[in-house]
Parts: structure tokens; sequence; C-alpha cells
């Protein structure tokens, strides 16, 4: 029923742009959405566990995502993540009076690309303003952005969460995007308390950035923190953004309030210094049951903005007078309004195409994006939905596994187990990427090829794994040969060792004679544990029968 | 030699009769004589030498590159120059020394042209008058001419009159022949406002035909690098140089065609020259409405078609302009805090008290007080009120322009001043920003509508002081503007300041062509009686 | 004598006559005080010819009476004290609220305009389309000349005052160049 509900809305949704927004399970509740251009009213779904006055979150997103480019947005200065201080500056980042802002045809391309992709109606004509307040960080006193008119509004993404048992449940949920805006990023401001002064380094001012607005359309951290996960693989199967928060190329800062379901919203609070995935969950969910324990008080929520510490995990308030913020936006008059073209039909005359951004074009050229790429390898490899969702959700699992598929003849839906399982497994504990792994694609194929034609047990084959990992250089060939892990198949000593399991076993046997077939996985076991895993089960089955019949 | 025009002079140049360090160093030496303007506020000795030298170099093997080569020109001290201190006549950037140069000023560097100074301005463009500005007002070298020393009787240095603004510096530099061209800046009528004053071609290209890029900005919706000479035809060569996109400048547009020579000959039977009614507003005087009454005859009398027209919200410009020039003005200073560059106040204890005071020391009152009012016309309350009001009367106006220009008007013909220089006693009287408001009343409409207008000037008043008109014309249409104001030129005999000579203090500037060149006179006019 | 008259006479009445200019000097002291004379007489002369029929003899506007103005606005010492805040300059409040009250007083002209139905213009180039730029690297790398232009600068750092705080996101290895900057700065 939640999956056929999520499909109709975004039917819809495709069709005209009504946005139904569906909070089918447990924690999140549904609420009475209606937009501003339609009447839709969803009926609320039977709440699983809360009563209706239970308060509950309500969690929007606001994101500033570096553009992956050479340049910066309105200067020819590079883009670089670490370079000595103010070495990536021109004339205009530092902003000496008489420089004017010449814009990058690169980063107008990454913010159709990313509109596409997420859903959203891209502006024919959009315009850039000035955003105005003194800080050290910002050389010209003001920041280039685009207030009135972004460059693509109304979008949705959908993304998924793994829930229930074991994580073998793959829910959908939508997210509305209000808009993506071009922007300045600010330069660096490193607080120096020993010599009380404040160090200015302005290699990052003027960087371009995408900043996409998410509707509070979720409720707890979990699904911001999958919400932003889906943001990221989008962003870098699209190349506009490297998505890396730690680097600081995506930052997330979270506008959290509580209500309860069908009042109007509450007074909301913005969390900032959100520094990983793992925690803007901790912190968003840190600040609900704070204000939920606010208003239980009896207090109100102050409409601040608070900053996230990693160590403590609570919200703290920064000094800030919003109240006394006026950041007087005006038009940015050295930059006439940015126009990009649907298709090379609509090109006025006289235009040179490659000045040009056109949509069209830019639509054709998108990348396989992820959630088509995880139904892909459903239907190619006929491997279930969350074992898809944890491949594209880990960096270069994907490649790994079809890496692995090329080599081997075994079925894809046994190699998964061995890749989202074994080889993730490892990896996650040691906290290893996919390119660090040990272990190669090739290897692992290799060593499936030896289990596939019976040369060593699925038992055995985990052991030489857990020896691959730790002797990368070994391949699973030598340590078979080495630890004599081979699959025993010799009949002779194979009925020998049957026989004397057989012989000491006689109430086991006599059990099978008499219908328990059952037993027969006992004896089984025990010859296995006499081989120390190493017998060919079929043979050792097929013996135990011919012994016990 | 100092006296010639631009064209002229480069003839010279390349007959031999002058060399380019010559030419320099008279240029220098003219600097040192006429301090008593103030009209510089840097001398850059050193490198117009050398430059000098280099055309020199390029003269001798034949090979100069063009007619500006070897010529030297000023600059006002609000475009960047690569090494040269730029100070926009400000504190706040009293040691600047930019890492660049304007592109304007880099293409006429480029044709080598010899830059001799930056001149002085009303503090960061703010003004009509240049005696608003850190380092001292400038004086119109009219107040040292026969003309007015005979009207005004009195000592000189009592009753000066002022420039005009805020290029006053470059206006006074082309008058006082320390060079052959200077640029200015035009938001409101700086350029065209000294050029009527001191009697000089102020010419303000359409928007976006010139590069900003390097020109520190007043109002960049307006704002236009404006060129000062001595002649029309001058004008139209240093344009025909400067035009032309610069990608540097998103704001910049690809020039209409290449400007070639002005025809000598230009004929305006056919033209229909308008004349808005708005335009004799209250405090014209009686002489500047008469000179303009005596050009509308002679166009009249040549055969052009002279017809009243209207541009309706004339009186509302200046209105529009104020809210428009504060609340960017707001926005451009914002920049000035001490950090990067500029001035940078001793005061310590927290960042923003350090950018207020550096503020405080680094602006004037006229600064600080505008920014105070465009910031309180882009608060979130009043912007609407205001500034989007503002952008609509902005677009009526511009209307009003479209709508006289395509019902058949080729250029409108206007006074450029109320009248002619005030005296600077008699101009300090009133605040910066009444007078600005008075002042400008018909030149800012213009730069509201980015429009190509040109001052010529045309007569002395009684009092001897230049008076000069104005013609605006449509869009991108600068040559056939030019071509107007030539035949202008041509005809209204305006003569330049060398031939009344000067007060009997500073006469000696000109002995050393008097004797040998008075024989040839003498000999002329007995000719022609 | 005689010559120059004609030539001002010629000058002066409207024939279209290409003036000659001439390149130096012309006159010598009695001459010039002649010239002078001749001048004025011809201004006199000019200034009472007939008027021009297109060109208006009187103005045709009057500023904008004080009655059709709004009352200026209540400013409070508070919203002095935020503007200046905002715009980081002080304005030794008395004379700023003056200053400002004439300003609004003098842009509340503009509401006797009617512009119903009119679009706002923010800029003459509301027709042009921008400009894009390739996305290659032909700036940066002039640190020290940026840095030649600050009055403090530590290292390769512009240096401001301790500032508000804004929580910001500091990199392990931003850290350690902290550290490294404020050693090298210990052993000075």
């Amino acid at each position: 029923m939640v999956v056929s509900c999520v499909a109709a809305s975004e039917l819809l949704y495709r069709m005209n742009k009504q946005i139904i927004i569906l909070y089918p399970k447990n924690l999140c509740i549904i609420r009475r959405i209606s937009t501003t251009s339609s009447q839709w009213h969803v009926q609320p779904q039977p709440r699983a566990r809360s009563a209706p006055h239970h308060l509950v979150g309500v969690v929007g997103l606001e994101i500033h995502a570096q553009v992956n480019s050479n340049t910066k947005l309105f200067s020819s200065s590079p883009v670089c993540f670490s370079a000595p201080p103010n070495s990536l500056v021109s004339f205009f980042d530092a902003s000496l009076p008489g420089t004017l802002p010449v814009l990058n045809r690169r980063c107008v391309e990454a913010a159709v690309m990313t509109g596409l992709a997420l859903n959203c109606t891209i502006n024919r004509k959009s315009l850039f303003d000035r955003k105005h307040y003194f800080y050290a960080d910002l050389p010209a006193g003001y920041q280039i952005t685009q207030q009135r008119q972004p460059i693509a509004v109304d979008g949705m993404m959908t993304y998924s969460r793994l829930e229930g048992k074991k994580g073998s449940q793959v829910i959908r949920r939508n997210v509305r995007i209000k808009q993506i805006q071009l922007e300045q990023d600010s330069g660096k401001s490193l607080h120096d308390d020993v010599h009380s002064q404040t160090l200015i380094d302005l290699n990052r001012a003027g960087v371009g950035l995408m900043e996409l607005v998410m509707e509070p359309d979720m409720s707890c951290g979990e699904e911001a923190a999958a919400a932003v996960r889906e943001l990221q693989l989008i962003l870098q199967a699209l190349g506009t953004c490297q998505g890396n928060m730690s680097e600081g190329q995506l930052r997330v800062d979270a506008n959290v309030s509580v209500h309860r379901p069908g009042e109007p919203l509450g007074i909301r609070t913005e969390v900032k210094n959100i520094n990983s995935v793992r925690y803007l969950a901790r912190a968003i969910d840190y600040e609900i049951q704070r204000q939920i324990d606010v208003l239980q008080r009896g207090g109100t929520v102050q409409n601040e903005t608070r900053a996230y510490d990693s160590k403590s995990g609570e919200t703290i308030p920064m000094r800030d007078k919003e109240g006394l913020q006026d950041y007087r936006f005006m038009p940015e008059p050295n930059l006439p309004p940015l126009i990009v073209y649907e298709d090379n039909a609509s090109l006025p005359t006289g235009i040179d195409a490659c000045q040009a951004v056109v949509v069209q074009k830019i639509r054709e050229g998108l990348p396989e994006l992820p959630s088509v790429k995880r139904d892909r390898l459903v239907q190619t490899y006929g491997i279930l939905p969350e074992h898809s969702f944890t491949l594209v959700n880990e960096d270069g699992l994907v490649e790994f596994f079809e890496a692995v598929l090329k080599a081997t003849k075994k079925e894809p839906r046994k190699v998964i187990g061995w890749v989202t399982n074994e080889l993730l497994g490892h990896l996650k504990q040691k906290d290893m990427s996919v390119a660090e792994s040990p272990i190669s694609p090739l290897a692992l194929a290799e060593l499936l090829e030896l289990q596939e034609t019976g040369h060593i047990s699925s038992s055995v084959a985990k052991q030489v794994f857990q020896e691959m990992w730790r002797s990368s250089d070994k391949s699973p060939l030598h340590i078979i040969q080495e630890q004599d892990l081979g699959l025993v198949s010799d009949a002779t000593q194979l009925h020998k060792i049957c026989q004397k399991v057989v012989d000491l076993h006689p109430d086991e046997v006599n059990a099978i004679r008499s219908g328990n077939k059952k037993v027969l996985n006992k004896l089984m076991g025990l010859v296995q544990k006499e081989t120390k895993g190493r017998a060919d089960p079929l043979l050792v089955r097929a013996i135990l029968q011919e012994k016990t019949s | 030699m100092l006296s010639l025009t631009l064209k002229q002079v480069s003839l010279a140049l390349r007959e031999g009769r002058i060399s380019p360090t010559e030419l320099c160093r008279k240029c220098l030496n003219r600097i040192k004589k006429t301090q008593h303007l103030n009209a510089f506020l840097s001398v850059t000795e050193d490198l117009a030498l050398k430059q000098a030298q280099e055309a020199e170099a390029r003269l001798l093997q034949g090979t100069p590159k063009g007619p500006l080569d070897g010529i030297p020109f000023a600059v006002k001290d609000n475009f960047c120059t690569k090494n040269v201190k730029t100070t926009c006549a400000s504190r706040m950037l009293r040691d600047y020394t930019p890492p660049y140069n304007a592109t304007v000023v880099q293409k006429l560097l480029d044709h080598g042209a010899v830059l001799v100074g930056k001149t002085n301005m009303d503090e960061f463009a703010m003004g009509s008058g240049s005696t608003d500005g850190a380092f001292g007002p400038v004086r119109n070298p009219w107040s040292y001419a026969a003309p007015y020393r005979e009207h005004a009787g009195a000592a000189p240095d009592s009753d000066w009159v002022i420039a005009g603004g805020s290029s006053g510096g470059s206006a006074a530099a082309v008058a006082s022949f320390t060079s052959y061209l200077a640029l200015g800046s035009d938001t409101g009528g700086s350029t065209r406002n000294p050029g009527a004053l001191c009697g000089v071609v102020a010419l303000k290209p359409t928007y976006g035909l010139l590069s900003r890029h390097g020109l520190i900005p007043l109002v960049n919706s307006m704002d236009v690098p404006g060129i000062m000479t001595r002649s029309v035809s001058d004008a139209a060569i240093v344009l025909g140089i400067l035009q032309g996109l610069d990608i540097r400048d998103s704001t910049t547009v690809p020039a209409p065609s290449p400007l070639t020579e002005l025809p000598e000959d230009f004929d305006v039977k056919n033209m229909c020259i308008g004349i808005p009614k708005e335009y004799h507003a209250p405090g014209l005087s009686e002489e500047t409405l008469a000179q303009w009454s005596h050009v509308a005859d002679m166009f009249e009398r040549a055969g052009a078609r002279v017809e009243l027209v209207s541009l309706p919200h004339t009186q509302y410009s200046i209105v529009c302009y104020r809210v428009l020039c504060h609340a960017e003005v707001a926005s451009n200073m914002a920049r000035f805090d001490g950090l990067e560059y500029g001035h940078r106040s001793q005061v310590d204890s927290s960042t923003e008290a350090m950018y207020a005071s550096t503020r405080h020391e680094g602006f004037a009152d006229v600064v600080r007080g505008r920014i105070l009012s465009g910031n309180y016309f882009l608060l979130k309350q009043n912007y609407q009120h205001y500034i989007v009001k503002a952008q609509k009367v902005r677009r009526l106006i511009a209307n009003d322009f479209k709508h006289v220009f395509s019902s058949g008007v080729d250029v409108l013909l206007t006074p450029t001043t109320l009248t002619d220089a005030a005296r600077y006693y008699d101009f300090t009287q009133e605040d910066n920003q009444t007078r600005s408001a008075q002042e400008d009343v018909f030149t800012q409409p213009v730069n509201m509508a980015g429009l190509p207008a040109v001052s010529v000037p045309t007569a002395l008043s009684r009092r001897g002081l230049p008076i000069g008109l104005q013609l605006i014309g449509p869009a991108l249409q600068d040559k056939k503007l030019l071509s107007v104001a030539q035949w202008i030129e041509q005809r209204v005999g305006f003569r330049s300041i060398s031939e009344y000579g000067e007060s009997s203090e500073s006469k000696q500037l000109y002995d050393e062509n008097y004797k040998c060149n008075l024989e040839k006179v003498r000999n002329g006019l007995k000719v022609f009686s | 004598m005689s010559a120059f008259r004609l030539f001002a006479t010629r000058a002066f009445c409207g024939v279209p006559v290409k003036s000659v200019r001439p390149s130096v000097n012309l006159v010598t002291n009695d001459e010039q005080l002649c010239l002078q004379s001749r001048f004025t007489a011809v201004t006199r002369l000019f200034s009472s010819r007939p008027h021009n029929s297109k060109v208006p003899q009187v103005a045709t506007w009057e500023p904008v009476p004080q009655d059709q103005l709004p009352t200026p606005p209540q400013i409070s010492a508070d919203l002095v004290d935020k503007l200046e805040r905002l715009a980081l300059v002080d304005f030794r409040t008395k004379q700023g609220l003056a200053c400002l009250e004439k300003a609004i007083q003098f842009a509340d002209q503009l509401h006797v305009v009617d512009t119903s139905g009119v679009e706002p213009m923010d800029s003459v180039l509301e027709d042009r389309t921008l400009y894009l730029r390739d996305d290659t690297v032909t700036e940066g790398d002039c640190a020290e000349e940026l840095l030649r232009l600050s009055k403090n600068t530590v290292e390769e750092y512009f240096v401001a005052p301790p500032g508000k705080k804004k929580t910001e996101y500091i990199s392990f290895e931003t850290k350690v160049l902290i550290i490294m900057t404020v050693h090298y700065s210990d052993d000075e």
C-alpha cells in the first residue's frame, strides 16, 4: 500500500507539479499539506503509535554545495582544497575597488544539471542580487547571490531509507526542493586566541556555491540524513559537486521546529556547524527533543541560530542578533540577467552556440542517477532492492561488484552476499573505503570460482577470505594449498570417515532408517568436523545416504 | 604648442616640429606653473618621461602607434593606475596604489599616450563642484583669465570660481593646457558639468560602450568614463580607441561600428533638433537661455527642423537619481573596511569597532551621509516604498527619451548647467546635496537612461566665464551626436583661453611663442584690413 | 582693429563660418584690452537678440510644493543606531538624524508621480544577456601583491581584530596551520 501510494504521488507530481507528501510509517506522522497553487489535501493515514497531541519534529534543510569547477564563480582564480593562504585570490576576490564580476559558464551548467536531476523548473531568466553584511571573511561587505529569481525552483527529490529488521525494507520518501541558487562562498577566518586576532584566508572567497533549500518535509534526523546522503550521491554522479562534508564541499544547516500535527508550524531554530551525515541525524534529533522538552516545561522556543557541538552532542545558542539584521538586498548592477535557452532552436541569431547554456543539451547529457542505477541493478542482476541500495550507497562498490561478475560464472545473486556482507563488513570494521580494499575484484572472483567448482566448501571459502584480507599478496589458490584447505573428494577417504561416523552413532543411523531424514544433517556435521570442513558436502551426503539406507 | 588640439599636436609630433619628450616636459612644466589650480593630485613625472622617450623612439623608427602616440593625458583619480597612487580624493585611499590599470587607461597607454598625472575631484565622485575632496578644491583656470579678471576686479585668490564637478581636475587640466585629453567619470553629469564650466568639450558616451573595469564606482548602473578634450574631433578620436566590449566588464556592449573620422561638412538640413521644454528649469540664467536660443536659431537657419518636445518626468529625475545613487553608494562603499587595503584605524578591540572607526576616519561627512541614507532606503521596510518606486520613475524617464527619439527627433539640444561657474565662496554656502540637486538637473536624466551626451562650449558669459550647451542622442549613436556637436563647434567660434591671455601674474606662461608669432599675426591682420 | 570687428560680426550673426582657430597667442597687451572691450560689446549685443520661438522663455516647472509632500516620518534614534550599525558609519547622531530626515523628505517627492502599471527598471541593460566566461584559470597566485596593500598582515594572512565568532568549521589541516603560525610568531 505504501509503495503504490508513493508511485501514484510521483505520477501526479510529474503530471502537474502538484505535490503530495506521504509519510507512511511509524515515527513519522502524515500532515495535511496544501500547496500554494492548489488545494490538494492528503488524508492522514492512521498513525501507528503516537497520540494526536504528541509533539513531532519538522525538519527543513539549507544545503550549500561547492560547485566542482576549475575556477570561482565570478573570477578566474583557481578552486582547490588546500593551497598556501591567499594564493588562490584574484583582485576581484579581494574586493579591490574597480573590479567587476564575470560569471563562470561551468557554474551555470552545474546548477542547471543539478536542477534537472532534482526535477526542478529551470528559470529561463534569473537574476543576481547583493546581500549586505559585515564580516571579516566577506571582503566586499556583501555577497552576490540570487534572492529574487534563482536559477531553478520547485523540484522534488526521492530518497530511500533502509528500515525493518536487518534493514531489509527499502522505504521511499519525497522531499520538495524549494529552489537552487548560485552564490559566492566566503573566505575563512581562523581565530587565533593566543594573539587575540583573526587570520583571514580568502582562498575560498568567491568559490561558486549552489544553495539548495529543502522544504520542511522531513520529520527526524534519520530522514534528513538519508535525504542528504541521496543528494550527495546525485551530486557525485552528476559531477557538479564532490559532496565531501568533512572537507566543507557540502555544508548542511537544519531548520528544526516542533508542533502538534494539524496545528501551525512552531518557531524554528537553525542548527549549524554539522560536519557529517551522522552528526546531522544526531544534531536534529537532539534539537527536536530539546524543543519538545522546552515546550513541555511550559517555555517557548526562541527563533535563533544554534551550533552543534559534536563532543557533547548538544546544540548551543550562537551569539547572533538575528532581530537586528537586515540584509538590504539590492539587484547586482554589474550583472545583466542570466538567460538560459531551452533548445538550440530558441537561440537568438548572432549568439555563439558555445557561449550559451542550452537546457536540452544538458538534459540529454545527464548521467545515470542513483535511483535509476539502483533499479537497473535490480533488473539486470536480479538482486534484492536492499542490496542494490547498499551497493549504490557505497562509493565504488557497484564497480567492484560488476568487476567480480565479469570474472566469474557465478550468479549475481550468489555474489552479492559476498560483496555486501563479507567485503563491506570488513571495510566498515576497519573504516576503509572500497578503493582501499586489500582484496581486489579479481581475487574475490577467483575465490568464488574455486568455491563454485567445488574445490572448497562455503565455510572454507569464508576462512580463505579472512586470510586473503590479512595477507593481500597471497592468491586464494596459494592459501588453499598452503593450508591444505582443499575439498576432500577422495571417495575412499570419505567412505572411511563416513563409515567411522556411522559406526560411532548407531542411534542416529537407526533414526534415519526409520524415516527421520533430518538427522542425516547431524551426521554430516560430524563428518565435516572430522574433515575440518573440507569434505565435499554433496559426496558426503550421498555416501551417508547410501550407508544409512 | 600647448594650446593646440590633440589632432594638431599629433600632426606636429609626426612632422617632427616637436618631440614627445619636449612636449612632455612642456606639460610637466605647465603643471608646475598652474599648481595654484590644484588640478592634479599626483604628477607622474618619471613615468611620463619614460613613456615619452619610448614614444620618441617609435617615432624615429617610423612606427608610431597611432594618433595618440606621445600625447600627454591626465586621468581622474578614481581610475586605477598600476603602481600610481589612486585616492578618489579621499583619506580612505590616501596611500592606495592599485596593482592594475583600468581598461580605458590601459588602452590609452597601449596607443602610446603619456600619463602625466591623476586629477583632483570630489571625494568618491560625490559632488558637482570638485570642492569636496580631501585634498582641497579645484580652481577654474578661467578665474585667472583676462575676461573674468576684468569683470571681477578683485585679487584672484579671493574670488576664484569653481571648476565644476566631480571631474573638475580633469576639466581644469585640459582647459589650462597641461594635457591634451583627460578622462573623467560621469554618473550624473560629473564630466559634462566641469566641461561646460571650464570651456572644454566633454563627452559622456552611451552606457556600456566604454569599459568600467578599473573605474572605482559611484553608481554602477549609471557610471560611464567621460572624455574631455579641446575639440570635438579629438573626442571622436579618443572614443574610437576606447569603445568596445571588455570581457572583464559584463556591462559592456560591442561598439556599433569602428569610429572613423567625423565628417568635415556634416549637413544638418534634414535633421530634427528637439528642444525639451522642461529643460528651462528654475534658476536657468538669462545668458545660458540666450545661448540655447542662439544655437537653436543657427540650426533653423541651416535648414534643420527645430521642434519643441516634452520630457514630462524631468523634474523628478533628480529625486529618483538621489534615491538610487545613495542606495548604490551605500553598497559600493561597504568594501572599505581597512582590512585588505586603504586606510586602517588603530582601534583594535573588535572587527566591528575597527571597521566603524576606519570608515569614520576615512570618509568625509558627505560620503557618510549618503551611506546612511542609502542604507535607510534599502531597509526591508522601505525597499518597496523608495527603491522600487524610484526604479519605476527611472523607467518613466527612460521612456520619455525613447518616445521622443522614436518620434523623429535626431538629437536634443539643452543647456548643460544652470549658469556659468559660481564663485567658490558662493558655492560653498549651500551643502553638497542641495548643490548637486540644483546643478545636476540637466545632466543626470541622461545617466538614468544610459544615453550619450556631449557638452560643447559656445560662448563666454558677461562675467567672462564659459557657457556650454548639451546635445543628447539615442543610445549607441555617439558618432552622429559628435557630428552634430562638431557642426555647432565650427560655427559658434568659441575661443580658447589662450586667446585671452591671463592676468599679469601669470602672463609669462605664453612667452615662448609670443614674440615669434606676433609678427605673423600682425601681418595676418594687415591682410584682413 | 577693424579686422577683428569684421571677424566678430561674422561669427556672431549666425552666418555659418568655420572659425579659424589660431594656434598661437594672438594679441599684444594693448590689443588684448581692445579685444576685451570688443568682446563685452558683442556680448551685450548678443543678449538682446530676439529669442528663438522653440526655446521656452520662462521656467516650465516648479519644485514640488511642500504641502503636496507627505509629512516626514518620525525617525527614532533607535533606527539611526540600527542604520549606523548596519552601515558601520557613525554620524554624530543629531547631525545624522537631520541629514537623514532631509534626504527622506527630498525622496518623498517621488510619491507625487503616478507609476501605476509601470515595471521597475533596475538597469538599462535589462534586455542584454550576461556574458559567460570559460572555466579556465587566468588569475590568482598574487598573494604577495595583495598582502602588500594591507596595513596588517601576518605570514600570508590578512589580520583582523577578534570579531564576533561565527562558529566556523576548521579542518584538521587548518588547525595545524594555526598552530604553526602561532609558533612561528612566537619565535620572532
